[in-house]
């Protein structure tokens, strides 16, 4: 093998701290080195023009630069050396700079410790392979996980891009959270208003095959082929027969049944439709409630309905779709804050959640835009906001910032005034954010223009009281840490802008998906700045709360960038896979079946050769390189290549022997 | 017939001691549950109770001749200046070898070196690595004083007193032990050893011979053993029957003092390295794999056959008849699950014929040998 | 190649390529300022890390070795470090025992963003290697011999005598034979009265050559892969039946295929001991069993000795006298005692008392005699890969043919970490060492840290999954070594 090594002095950002002319003369030492030089920039035109005139002038079949970290220019190089005719895998990086020159001050220790990972870099070329990539056929189809905003608007602009979607939502209608919302900031224009037309893109897309009341069940399969099996829960309603007429859900007589879309502050009947834009706008029995499903007596609905779509013994059924890129976007739900006794932990009630007061103000809510606090129906005089309520509080292992409801709290002060001119409003906050376009001003409008109180501060206590009418008031006890002095306020009702946690189930499907998620169950995004809607699976994106707490826009943004991501990702006829992968010499194998239990995304098979031997088999397209099934193969005979077991003891005993 | 000599344990060590000067000696030396030759000080040797350095060591001495591995040769490359890619490459063969004695052998172990000297040392290629070490090397061998009953010398052509391949044959008497030079090699060893000549011992030494020779258990007419088990070759299911408890585990090779196969490798980087030869075993599979990833001895009954087959047929027939098992009963002892190869080779010749009937020539590849060997095969011990 | 001496140790580095490289990257980034000793192997995940690679670089002289990957949950590969954590947490537990100091080995985590914790994690590393210095060199440790003899009192008592259900066994397996069993695998007598040897038993004449008692030494679990997918039987002590489940629970035979016999064991000798009972070169004439006492005949004399006397290792501390999982057990149980309080072999237990340049020197002086005849491997149930053992391999070549301690006390540590988590206890490879060496220790020492950090015993279950080949997400038992 003929080696060329390449020493970057990076102008002085190397050059400063490491002799790179005494490295370049060292590794002429180095066994299969036939070419070394020394250059400015390595990376400039002319520093890889000096590369490919070298490969031509030495005939060299690998080559080495040492300059900086793999990670910056690995795939600069390795077009360099295409473009020089060689295998784009025959190309070693020795990181002298972020690892040599940029850490250590000693010279002469630098110059040294370069030229000894420049001989790793040799000793791990000399065993490299030429590897090319495999192309695969992509099924151009999209799975969008969860029917929120963010979620609507990536599968609204894939299907807009041509491509086909398959969405599956949880509830029986899309929507979710901003579906629920009275008023949007900082316009304080209304939400269904915006939502709903999206809504009804979806139901009359062709391109968009609607699950909702679904979940998924499983996925099998790999980036272009994955195959998904979802599970379509029983709503005892025939759908393709329900007209959503609603005489079902007004002849129901169980009337007892939480509304979970007014956020429990109201009841619904056992057969429902969440609300009047719900999309598709279908019945749901709910089997906890229903009579006739749980007691064999009843069967009202079934009488009413004039297109007999009721069936009170279906079941769930499990659907397969092919699909070749999948986005998440499931959302979040607010942290459950009645562990904080404090705030009474769900004893008092007119202690409620920001949500379930924007439930209270929707012209289409339980109390059709009044409001009036639960426990008896009094217009609140004084309503008291208190902000990061399982937020920024790393005593509950929460010490992240739910990034919208300073936001939200500003406008349901303000909304607040304007349903209730003569109510004070309070606000407890720690610190404002409002770093988006129109933020700012939107709450200095409440403080300023609309005479809401803000209170910088923490609340300690809040304490029911019985007021001299006999009322129940509640003391709310709180420091102002601006005046330096405690204060109370007498509140009528007590809002809390509760944070957000990813939504339930969500680190079971993380799994189901192969990505990671953090201590909190937010999907992990594969860079933070740079890939910010990638997963580190290929072919999963993110879109929304999911994957950290962000509001409307920002979700809105996210899913139009997961919808582009995964254009791009159709736009080629085929895909192309990493070769740096696992690969079985099958003289060596003897099925023991070692790598495919440790395999963490089931790329290893046994497969049957000739005569019924068995050997494992790694599929390709699947295989994403992490080497684990190498480290446990007993045999040797599973070897990452690129990173083979003979790579790796080249480099400890270049270190250890001589 | 040279004449006995007399030492006293004291005087035996002391001479060790002196000869180590000069020499390497190895001698038994007890390790753990294990006695295995090593070379000893002559400090160690002086202050050595005799007895300890009598005992049969667990491993055979072979590797006095043919180490487990060795460099053959070493090599360095030194990179032209003006052209990297062109290497001056310097070979350096090691050192020849060192005088040693070799002290403690017993019979069998002596005649083990006799076996591997056929291969390594006859016809026109010699290997000057092993003759090396055979020239420099002067065996000391004790007479077995008794037969441990996995002992089998007898059936090939041996007894524990045979000094064949010994250079000295000393044997344990009252009072100390009787030294007789076998080997002019051995009687300038023992010249200025200031032991006192004991011919009056000899009837002891010839006494202690025989009781040794008794303890044995009677050997099987081994006649005609070579063609019997050549003809056998082919007999799957025999071999496949004796071998079902076989682990392929390679312990009896690698203890055997004629075993005597090896592999070559090269070590160390391109511009410096050395090229090994190191102890193969035919019980692995690994000894007959080919590149193409076939492997005529994949079976491990086909493995064992082969070193049932090369110690009493391949090897007769090759070297006049003489057997390449000295009947140590090192296999047998440390074999995990007790193989026996007496049982191996009684069972493989019981009911054969040794002369092919005319029908079955096929079958059995070298009947010509054998009529012109077959008279050798009893492997009768060379008296002096 | 070489440290710049006096500056300088050796110290290498594996790093994910994910997280920590990242991380060394930032700190670079940030010119944070850091020793200069590590040098960096990129690797895609800790995962990918062999603790052999650990091993390979501390056996050739490196004064200190760090892995470092992504935090616990955010591993690129999504599980990666979890099996990365659990091999380097065992790995570092069982260092001691060849005398390597664990504080040369460390692995740790660093985020791609955490350039301030890297540099101190590196200058952290570097400075503990510093305090403990230069690695010993095995050239310069002085090689000892030396190993006490000392046996352990039994925790049950042990016997010899003839077991009153051999004929209901012998029944049983004739009945199984009939029935359309291929074979069965047991002991008939060897080449002497104090030797055993294995038969696979087809005819009712075979089945009567069937013994039991103190000589049948052989773990016949081995041989049971090389049967797959045939139907037969095998009887087992309760030692052997735990590697008849170890094979089970990692699917190498199928449960469906194996016939299991049982009978309670009472205990099984070591050869060795009985021979050092008697002269040197003795012939077994004969030899007769009873309750507790073995008179062995040899030249006309008698030979009295007691099981306590010549036990195995194995059988003074054994739990399980009887099969652990069987289809007939013949005859009543034998009473299972309570754990021991010391479990450790002979060998580990005198490991144990040397200091750790010591512990090295007694590998040394192991280790010279070894003739890589590799009948350790060979007689392991657990050894599945049979002819395709890596250390014969050149493709990976993890061991070379040169006969020097570290490479063939090499080949121990392979078999030992292939074993981690999966070795039954069975002692068959110490038992097959024709040099005497106590390689069992080494897996020993494995195996009480398995059972310390994961409560787990091989060979116990047949549907357990062994420790290295699995993880938990949270590992309360593993505590993080912090560097930073």
């Amino acid at each position: 093998m003929k080696i060329g090594v390449f020493v970057c002095h990076c102008g002085s950002n190397i050059a400063a701290t490491v002799d790179c002319a005494a490295v370049a003369k060292a590794a002429l030492e180095y066994p299969d080195v036939v070419y070394a030089q020394d250059t400015m920039y390595t990376c400039s035109e002319p520093g890889q023009q000096s590369i490919v005139d070298a490969v031509k002038e030495h005939g060299l079949d690998g080559v080495v630069v040492a300059s900086c970290s793999p990670r910056m220019h690995e795939p600069t190089f390795r077009r360099t050396v295409e473009r020089a005719g060689l295998n784009r895998y025959m190309f070693e990086m020795a990181n002298i700079r972020e690892h040599v020159s940029w850490i250590g001050r000693d010279k002469e220790a630098n110059t040294n410790k370069a030229a000894e990972l420049v001989r790793l870099a040799v000793e791990k070329l000399r065993r490299n392979a030429p590897l090319y990539a495999k192309q695969f056929d992509v099924t151009k189809r999209v799975l969008v996980i969860g029917g929120g905003i963010a979620g609507i608007q990536a599968a609204l602009d894939a299907a807009e891009g041509g491509i086909e979607v398959v969405m599956v939502e949880r509830e029986s209608t899309i929507g979710g959270k901003m579906a629920k919302l009275d008023k949007t900031f900082p316009t304080i224009d209304c939400s269904s208003c915006v939502l709903a037309p999206k809504m009804v893109d979806v139901a009359q897309n062709p391109n968009i095959t609607l699950y909702a009341h679904s979940e998924v069940e499983s996925i099998s399969g790999f980036v272009g082929n994955f195959t998904v099996k979802i599970r379509k829960r029983a709503t005892f309603v025939d759908w393709t027969k329900c007209t959503g007429c609603g005489t079902c859900t007004e002849k129901c007589p169980t009337k007892n049944v939480p509304d979970a879309f007014n956020e429990n502050i109201s009841f619904c009947r056992a057969i429902n439709i969440p609300f009047p834009q719900a999309i598709p706008k279908k019945a749901t029995i709910n089997p906890d409630y229903c009579r006739k499903i749980k007691e064999g007596k009843c069967g009202v609905c079934a009488k009413v309905c004039p297109t007999g779509a009721i069936v009170y013994d279906m079941v769930d059924e499990i659907v397969e779709e092919k699909v070749g890129a999948i986005i998440a976007a499931t959302g979040y739900d607010l942290a459950d804050w009645k562990v904080i006794k404090e705030y009474g932990g769900g004893a008092y009630p007119d202690v409620i959640t920001s949500l379930q007061y924007e439930r209270m103000m929707s012209a289409s809510g339980p109390t059709a835009g009044h409001i009036h606090r639960p426990s008896d129906g009094m217009e609140p005089k004084n309503i008291v906001f208190i902000q990061c309520v399982c937020s920024r509080d790393p005593a509950l292992g929460r010490p992240y910032c739910s990034g919208f409801c300073c936001m939200y709290t500003a406008k349901q002060a303000i909304m607040t005034k304007d349903h209730l001119p003569d109510t004070e409003a309070f606000v407890f906050y720690m610190d404002i954010r409002a770093p988006g376009k129109m933020y700012d001003e939107f709450t200095r409008r409440a403080q300023e223009d609309y005479g809401v109180q803000y209170i910088r501060g923490r609340v300690s206590a809040i304490q029911p009281t019985i007021r001299p009418d006999g009322k129940v008031g509640y003391i709310v006890r709180g420091a102002d840490t601006l005046l330096g002095k405690q204060v109370e306020v007498d509140a009528d009702m007590v809002v809390l802008a509760v944070g957000v946690e990813a939504s339930k189930g969500a680190s079971h499907l993380a799994e189901t998906l192969r990505i990671s998620y953090d201590h909190f169950g937010f999907f992990v995004e594969s860079h933070v700045k740079l890939r910010p809607v990638e997963t580190n699976t290929a072919g999963v994106y993110l879109a929304g709360v999911c994957q950290g707490p962000k509001d409307i826009p920002a979700s809105v943004a996210q899913g139009s960038a997961a919808a582009a991501k995964v254009m791009a990702l159709f736009a080629k006829p085929k895909l192309e896979n990493d070769p740096q992968i696992s690969v079985v010499d099958i003289k060596r194998c003897v099925d023991c079946g070692k790598c495919i239990k440790v395999c963490p995304y089931q790329a290893i098979e046994e497969v049957e050769l000739r005569g019924g031997i068995k050997k494992a088999h790694v599929i390709e397209t699947v295989c994403q390189g992490c080497g684990v099934c190498t480290a446990t193969c007993p045999q040797g005979a599973i070897q990452l290549s690129h990173f083979t077991d003979n790579q790796i003891l080249a480099e400890v005993n270049a270190l250890c022997l001589s | 017939m040279s004449s006995l000599l007399f030492a006293t344990p004291k005087e035996l060590t002391g001479w060790l001691a002196k000869l180590a000067a000069g020499h390497r000696v190895l001698a038994p030396r007890q390790e753990g549950p294990a006695v295995v030759f090593r070379p000893q000080t002559a400090e160690q040797l002086a202050a050595a109770d005799a007895e300890a350095l009598l005992k049969r060591s667990t491993s055979s001495p072979k590797q006095a001749m043919l180490p487990q591995s060795e460099t053959l040769v070493q090599f360095t490359s030194v990179k032209d200046a003006e052209d990297p890619s062109k290497l001056t490459t310097t070979l350096t063969v090691p050192e020849a070898a060192e005088p040693t004695v070799l002290f403690g052998c017993r019979p069998c172990d002596a005649r083990g070196f006799v076996v591997l000297d056929r291969p390594y040392l006859e016809g026109p290629l010699k290997d000057p690595y092993y003759g090396a070490r055979r020239e420099a090397t002067v065996i000391v061998t004790q007479a077995c004083p008794k037969a441990f009953s996995t002992c089998f010398c007898n059936w090939v052509g041996s007894n524990p007193a045979d000094s064949e391949g010994s250079d000295i044959l000393f044997t344990v008497v009252d009072g100390g032990y009787a030294l007789e030079a076998v080997t002019e090699k051995g009687a300038a060893l023992l010249e200025g050893a200031g032991f006192a000549p004991a011919d009056d011992k000899r009837q002891a030494v010839e006494e202690a011979h025989t009781a040794a020779a008794q303890g044995l258990a009677p050997s099987p007419d081994l006649a005609g053993a070579p063609a019997k088990i050549a003809r056998r070759f082919t007999d799957e299911a025999f071999w496949t029957k004796e071998t079902v408890k076989c682990l392929s585990c390679g312990a009896c090779t690698y203890l055997c003092p004629t075993c005597q196969c090896f592999t070559i490798t090269d070590e160390g980087s391109q511009l410096n390295g050395r090229r090994l030869r190191s102890w193969d075993s035919c019980m692995t599979p690994l000894f007959t794999l080919e590149t193409s990833g076939h492997n005529s001895r994949a079976a491990k009954s086909a493995r064992m056959r082969n070193r049932v087959s090369h110690k009493f047929s391949f090897y007769p027939e090759r070297y006049s008849g003489y057997f390449s098992c000295v009947g140590c009963g090192r296999c047998v002892v440390s074999c995990p699950v007790s193989l026996d190869i007496r049982h191996m080779v009684t069972a493989a010749i019981e009911g054969i014929e040794a002369e092919a009937k005319p029908a079955a020539t096929e079958a059995a590849p070298q009947p010509e040998a054998e009529a012109g060997k077959d008279k050798n095969a009893k492997g009768k011990p060379k008296k002096r | 190649m070489s440290v710049l001496k006096g500056k300088e140790l050796r110290i290498v580095g594996f790093l994910c390529n994910w997280c920590s490289y990242g991380g060394a990257d930032t700190a670079g980034t940030a010119r944070a300022t850091q020793p200069t000793d590590l040098r960096i192997i990129r690797v895609p995940c800790s995962g990918r890390v062999n603790p052999l690679f650990v091993l390979k670089a501390l056996m050739n002289g490196a004064d200190g070795v760090l892995v470092s990957g992504c935090h616990p949950r955010d591993c690129h590969y999504s599980a990666g470090n979890f099996y990365a954590r659990r091999r380097l947490e065992l790995l570092k537990e069982f260092l001691p025992v060849i005398g390597i100091d664990p504080r040369r080995f460390e692995y740790t985590w660093v985020s791609a963003s955490e350039g301030p914790r890297w540099k101190s994690v590196v200058t952290n590393f570097t400075a503990r290697v510093h305090e403990l210095g230069p690695a010993p060199k095995w050239e310069d440790v002085p090689a000892r011999y030396d190993m006490p003899e000392d046996l352990v009192n039994p925790i049950r008592p042990l016997g010899c005598g003839a077991h009153p259900s051999l004929p209901e066994l012998k029944e049983a397996i004739k009945a199984a034979l009939a029935d359309g069993l291929e074979g069965v695998l047991g002991w008939k007598q060897g080449f002497d009265a104090i030797h055993a040897e294995p038969v696979f038993m087809t005819t009712p004449e075979e089945v009567d050559s069937l013994i039991w008692g103190p000589f049948n030494v052989q773990n016949l679990a081995v041989q049971l892969p090389l049967y797959k997918g045939r139907k037969i039987g095998v009887v087992v002590k309760g030692c052997d039946s735990k590697g008849v489940v170890e094979l089970m629970a990692e699917e190498l035979i199928s449960r469906d295929d194996v016939k299991i016999f049982g009978m309670g064991c009472n205990g099984t000798v070591n050869v060795s001991r009985i021979l050092a009972k008697l002269p040197e070169g003795a012939r077994i004439d004969g030899c007769t069993c009873k309750g507790s006492k073995i008179t062995v005949l040899s030249g006309g004399e008698s030979y009295e000795m007691t099981m306590n006397e010549v036990a195995q290792d194995k059988c003074r501390i054994c739990t399980k006298p009887n099969a652990v999982l069987s289809d007939v057990f013949c005859g009543t149980p034998t009473t299972e005692p309570e754990e021991p309080e010391d479990g450790r072999s002979p060998a580990l237990r005198f490991l144990d008392s040397l200091s750790l340049e010591e512990r090295m020197g007694f590998w040394k002086g192991q280790m010279e005699r070894c003739i890589a005849c590799h009948a350790c491997r060979g007689a392991c149930p657990m050894c599945v890969c049979r002819d395709h053992c890596v250390s014969d391999s050149r493709n990976p070549e993890w061991v070379t043919q040169e006969d020097t301690v570290q490479q063939k006390l090499f080949f121990q540590l392979i078999h030992a970490q292939h074993l981690a988590g999966r070795c039954t206890g069975c002692y068959e490879c110490e038992r097959a060492c024709p040099m005497d060496i106590p390689v069992f220790a080494l897996k020993q020492q494995f195996g009480r840290t398995i059972k310390k950090i994961f409560s787990y015993g091989a060979g116990l279950d047949p549907k357990g999954t062994p420790p290295l080949l699995t993880y938990k997400v949270d590992e309360p038992t593993i505590k993080e070594h912090d560097l930073a």
